[in-house]
C-alpha cells in the first residue's frame, strides 16, 4: 500500500509511474515469448539430437566390445594410445535477449593412426570411427543442452519478474492513483461549498448593510 | 579447443580412440579430481561426463552448470545404456514454461 500525500503533482507522478509499470510487463511479456519460441525450437532439435547420439554411442559401444572381445582390452588401449586424430572444438557465444548462449563447432583433424594397420584389426578402426562419429554430434549437443538450461532459467526469472508487476505493482500503483484521485475531487467539493457558504455570508452581510 | 572425457575406463577408452583425452574415475575423489582437473585446463572446450560418474559428484556438476562459464558440460549415458528418471530436455523445457504455456 503506498502512502503518498493527495497532492496533484503526486497523482502525475504516480500516472507515470503506472504507465511505465504497464508498458514494462508488455516488453517483459513479449520478452518471455522470445525466449519461450527460441526454447522450444532449440528443444525440438535437441530431442532429435540425442536420440541420434545415444543411438551412435550405443552403437559405438557395442562396437567397442566387440573389439575388446576379439583382441583384449589392452590391445585396444595401447592403440587408443597411438591415435592421431584430434577433435578440436571452436567455441563461440550467440546472444538470445540479453541471455549468451554457447555455440559449438567440431571439427576433426584427422591423420593416420600411429599404429599398423597390419597389427591392428578392423574392429579397433570401426568403433574409433564410430567413437569419432559421436564425438561429432556431442559439440552440438553439449551447445544445445546448456542452451536449454539457460533459456529456461530465463524464461522462469522473465516470467516472475511480469508477474510481479502484474499482480503487486500495477494494482497497487492503480490504488493510490484511485485514492489520491477521489481524495482531490474531494477537496475540490470541500472548497466548492466553502466559497458558497462565504458568498452567501457575503451576500447576507451585505444586504444588512444597505 | 579440445573435449575431455570423465567416466570409467571403458568410457576413457571408448572417448580415447576418437582422440580424447580422458580420466577414469572410480569413486568421488576420483571423480572430483578428473572433473577439476578437466575444468582448470584452459584448452578444455566441452567436458564429456557419464551419468553414473556425474552422480557422484551431483552438487558440483550441477554448480558448474548452472554458474553457466566454460568450458560445457555433457552427461553422456556410460555402457549400460541412459540412467532412468532423469528429466529429458523436453521436461526441462515444459517445467520452465509451466503447464500450457
Amino acid at each position: 500500500m503506498r502512502n503518498d500525500a493527495p497532492t496533484r503533482t503526486n497523482l502525475l507522478a504516480l500516472r507515470e509511474e503506472l504507465s511505465l509499470a504497464r508498458l514494462g510487463r508488455e516488453l517483459l511479456d513479449q520478452k518471455r515469448k522470445i525466449l519461450a519460441n527460441e526454447l522450444l525450437a532449440l528443444v525440438d532439435q535437441g530431442a532429435e539430437l540425442e536420440r541420434k547420439a545415444d543411438e551412435a554411442l550405443a552403437k559405438a559401444w557395442r562396437l567397442l566390445e566387440d573389439a575388446a572381445l576379439s583382441d583384449g582390452v589392452l590391445e585396444v588401449s595401447i592403440l587408443a594410445g597411438a591415435v592421431n586424430s584430434d577433435a578440436g572444438i571452436e567455441l563461440g557465444r550467440r546472444s538470445v535477449m540479453g541471455v549468451q548462449l554457447p555455440v559449438v563447432r567440431t571439427s576433426f583433424t584427422e591423420r593416420g593412426p600411429y599404429y599398423s594397420p597390419l597389427d591392428a584389426s578392423y574392429r579397433v578402426d570401426a568403433a574409433a570411427a564410430a567413437f569419432r562419429e559421436v564425438l561429432s554430434m556431442m559439440g552440438r549437443l553439449a551447445e544445445l543442452r546448456v542452451s536449454i538450461l539457460r533459456l529456461a532459467a530465463e524464461v522462469r526469472r522473465t516470467a516472475r519478474k511480469a508477474n510481479a508487476l502484474e499482480k503487486i505493482a500495477v494494482p497497487e500503483l492503480e490504488a493510490a492513483v484511485r485514492r489520491i484521485a477521489d481524495r482531490l475531487e474531494e477537496n475540490e467539493r470541500d472548497s466548492l461549498a466553502l466559497m458558497k457558504t462565504v458568498k452567501a455570508r457575503l451576500e447576507a452581510a451585505a444586504a444588512g448593510e444597505a | 579447443m579440445k573435449y575431455f572425457a570423465v567416466g570409467d575406463e571403458d568410457t576413457v577408452l571408448g572417448f580415447g580412440l576418437a582422440g580424447v583425452r580422458g580420466r577414469a574415475a572410480k569413486n568421488a575423489v576420483e571423480a572430483l579430481s578428473a572433473f577439476r582437473e578437466a575444468l582448470e585446463d584452459g584448452n578444455v572446450g566441452v567436458v564429456l561426463i557419464t551419468e553414473r560418474t556425474a552422480d557422484l559428484i551431483r552438487p558440483q556438476v550441477e554448480a558448474w552448470l548452472a554458474s553457466g562459464s566454460f568450458p560445457l558440460v555433457v552427461e553422456v549415458p556410460d555402457r549400460g545404456g541412459r540412467l532412468p528418471g532423469r528429466p529429458g530436455l523436453r521436461e526441462l523445457a515444459s517445467s520452465a514454461l509451466g503447464v500450457g504455456a
